[in-house]
C-alpha cells in the first residue's frame, strides 16, 4: 500500500475515515482495506502511546491532520504555543492535508472547547485571512478550511456564508474543506437556500468532503434545530447533497466522521463504502462527458 | 455593531458567566438567547469528558451525579487556558478539596490521578545513560543537577491513595474495606514506563532525594548524609528507569520537574 513514503502520505481523491482511540488497535490487526484516515491534531500533541498508535498506523495509511483548536477567527490573535505543536504533530506525522475551521474558541486566552460561529463580516474575513496566511507560512504549506455548522446568526453579518468561504479561499490560496453535513445543518437552520450555497464554492478550491450525521431537536418555541453531533450515520438527504456536491466538484478525498457515540470500526468502513461507490459513480460520469465532448 | 473582540467577550459572558444581556442583541431576530445553551452544552460536556477520563477514580468515589456537578462548577472557575485538552484539570484536586461534602482523601486520590493522566500525556524524551554521567571528573559529579523526565510525577498523601485508587477502579470493595486509612503518609512515584504508566510506593527518605533531585537540587545537597539507602545505586536504578533526561553542572541549566504534589 505505500510505495514510497512521499507518495503514501498523499490523500487520495477516495473515501477515508475519523481514527479515534477506541479503533487505534482494531486498525493494527485488522489492517482496514480504507484509502486514508482522518485525525484531530490536538489529539496527538503529548507523548506516550497515542502518538506511537499513530507512528505504526502511518506507516500503512495515509493521514491527514484536521485541528479543532487554533481558533483562525479569534480577533486577538492566534496562539504561538498552539501553532508550534500543530508543527511538531505534523513534522512527525507528515500529513497528507492539513485543515482548520472557520470558526473561533478563544477569547482573552481563554479557550472555549467549541467552534463557535463568527458573525459574517468584513472584519472577521479580514481576521480569518490574516491567520489562514499565518498558518500556510508557519506551517510552509497549504491548509484547507473548513465551512462551519451554525446554531445563531447576528444582526451585522453582511456576506452569505458561502461567499465568506470563497473570499478566504480566494484571497490567502487555502482550499476549501467542504462540510456537507455542515452545509445542510446551516441552511436548515437558518432557511438558506441549500443549492444556492452549493453553487456559490469555487469548485477548483474544494480540497475535501465531510460527511457526518447529526441530531435533530425540537426547540420550546416550536421550531427544529439541527445540532451537528456527529454521533450517528449520515442522513438521505446529505448523501443527495453529496451526490450533487461530487456533480459539480468532481472527485474530492471523502471523510466519514463520527466522534460520539463511536460504532464499530465496521460500521464507519461501511459508510465509506458508500462514499466510494458515489465517487466512482461521480468519476464514471464526468468520464462519459469527457468523452462524448 | 460590536467588533470581533467586543462581540467574543459577549459571547464568552454568556458561556461561562450566563451573562447572555449584551450578546443576546447581536443575535439576528428570532434567534433567542436559548441558543447559546447548545454552545454551552457542547462545551461543558467535553471539558467535563476530559475530567472525566483524567479522574475516573474520583469519578467512581462521588458518583456520576456530583462530579457532573463538581465538573461544571471548575469549568466555569477554571475554564481552559489551552486548546490542548489532555493537560486540563490541574487545579481540579485543590478545587475539590473546597467541595463539600468531601471525602478526606478524595483530592489526594485525585492529585494520584492528575499525576498518571501527566505521565500518560508527557512528551516523549529519550533518557539520560548512566555512561554520559562517566565521562565527568569525579570532583564535577557530585555538583550535577538533573532534569526529570516529564512524564515523572510525585505524590505525596496522608492516606494510602495508591491502594484506595486501585481497589476504587478495580471495583474491589473488599480490598478498599481492607485499608487502613490510618497507617502513615505514603511517598509515591508516577511514570510512564514501556507498558504504560507505573505507581511505585518508596520510602519516605528514598522520595525526598528523588524529590529533590526533580526540583534540580545539586546531587550533593539532595544526599542526606544521615539517609538509610546508598544514594549511588539508588540514582542508578533511576537513571536505569529512564527517570532522568538531562543533567548541568550549573543547576539554573536544567529545568526543574513542574509536579510534585501533596503536603
Amino acid at each position: 500500500m505505500s510505495p514510497t513514503a512521499k507518495q503514501a502520505s498523499l490523500i487520495p481523491a477516495k473515501a477515508g475515515i475519523g481514527l479515534r482511540f477506541q479503533h487505534h488497535q482494531s486498525v493494527i490487526d485488522t489492517q482496514p482495506d480504507v484509502a486514508w484516515m482522518e485525525v484531530h491534531t490536538e489529539n496527538y500533541m503529548g507523548g506516550g502511546t497515542a502518538l506511537r498508535y499513530l507512528d505504526v498506523i502511518r506507516r500503512e495509511v495515509p493521514i491527514s491532520l484536521h485541528g479543532v483548536g487554533l481558533s483562525l477567527g479569534s480577533a486577538e490573535g492566534l496562539n504561538p504555543a498552539h501553532l508550534e505543536r500543530i508543527r511538531q504533530v505534523a513534522e512527525r506525522i507528515e500529513p497528507g492535508l492539513m485543515s482548520e475551521h472557520v470558526a473561533w474558541s478563544v477569547v482573552d486566552g481563554v479557550y472555549l472547547a467549541d467552534l463557535l460561529p463568527l458573525p459574517m463580516t468584513e472584519e472577521a474575513l479580514d481576521v480569518v485571512c490574516r491567520h489562514v496566511d499565518q498558518m500556510q507560512s508557519y506551517l510552509r504549506r497549504r491548509i484547507l478550511v473548513e465551512n462551519p455548522s451554525t446554531y445563531v446568526t447576528f444582526r451585522h453579518s453582511t456576506i452569505p456564508e458561502w461567499e465568506f468561504m470563497t473570499a478566504v479561499a480566494a484571497r490567502t490560496g487555502c482550499g476549501i474543506l467542504c462540510d456537507v453535513n455542515n452545509i445542510y445543518v446551516s441552511t436548515q437552520n437558518h432557511g438558506w437556500d441549500l443549492s444556492a450555497y452549493l453553487a456559490g464554492l469555487p469548485p477548483a478550491a474544494i480540497g475535501e468532503i465531510h460527511l457526518a450525521g447529526h441530531a435533530v431537536r425540537q426547540l420550546p418555541d416550536g421550531r427544529t434545530l439541527r445540532i451537528d453531533d456527529h454521533a450517528s450515520s449520515v442522513i438521505p438527504e446529505v448523501w443527495a447533497l453529496y451526490q450533487e456536491a461530487l456533480a459539480r466538484f468532481g472527485p474530492v478525498p471523502t471523510l466519514i466522521e463520527w466522534d460520539n457515540n463511536v460504532p464499530p470500526l465496521d460500521t464507519l468502513l461501511k459508510e465509506a463504502r458508500q462514499a466510494e461507490c458515489l465517487i466512482a459513480a461521480a468519476d464514471n460520469k464526468e468520464a462519459a462527458h469527457a468523452d462524448a465532448a | 455593531m460590536p467588533t470581533l473582540l467586543e462581540l467574543q467577550r459577549d459571547m464568552c459572558a454568556g458561556l461561562i458567566e450566563r451573562e447572555v444581556g449584551s450578546i443576546a442583541l447581536s443575535f439576528a431576530d428570532g434567534v433567542g438567547a436559548d441558543r447559546l445553551e447548545i454552545y454551552r452544552n457542547t462545551i461543558v460536556s467535553g471539558l467535563t469528558k476530559a475530567l472525566r477520563l483524567a479522574f475516573p477514580a474520583v469519578e467512581r468515589l462521588v458518583g456520576g451525579e456530583f462530579f457532573e456537578g463538581t465538573a461544571d462548577a471548575f469549568t466555569a472557575e477554571y475554564p481552559p487556558r489551552a486548546a490542548y485538552l489532555d493537560q486540563y484539570g490541574a487545579e481540579f484536586p485543590d478545587f475539590l478539596s473546597r467541595f463539600p461534602p468531601s471525602l478526606s482523601y478524595l483530592a489526594d486520590v485525585a492529585r494520584l490521578e492528575w499525576a498518571i493522566n501527566c505521565a500518560l500525556h508527557a512528551p516523549d524524551e529519550a533518557p539520560l545513560e548512566l555512561s554520559q554521567l562517566a565521562a565527568l571528573a569525579p570532583e564535577d559529579q557530585c555538583c550535577i543537577s538533573f532534569r526529570a523526565h516529564p512524564s515523572v510525577g510525585l505524590v505525596r498523601s496522608d492516606f494510602p491513595v495508591d491502594g484506595i485508587w486501585r481497589a476504587v477502579l478495580s471495583g474491589d470493595d473488599q480490598a478498599m474495606a481492607a485499608l487502613d486509612l490510618a497507617a502513615g503518609p505514603v511517598f509515591l512515584l508516577v511514570e510512564r514506563g514501556e507498558a504504560g504508566f507505573e505507581v511505585t510506593r518508596m520510602k519516605k527518605s528514598e522520595w525526598e532525594f528523588v524529590e529533590a533531585l526533580c526540583r534540580g537540587e545539586p546531587l550533593l545537597s539532595a544526599i542526606d548524609p544521615a539517609a538509610d539507602f546508598d544514594p549511588s545505586s539508588l540514582l542508578a536504578e533511576h537513571l536505569a528507569h529512564g527517570r532522568f533526561v538531562a543533567f548541568a553542572l550549573d543547576a539554573s541549566d536544567v529545568k526543574a520537574s513542574p509536579r510534585i504534589a501533596g503536603g
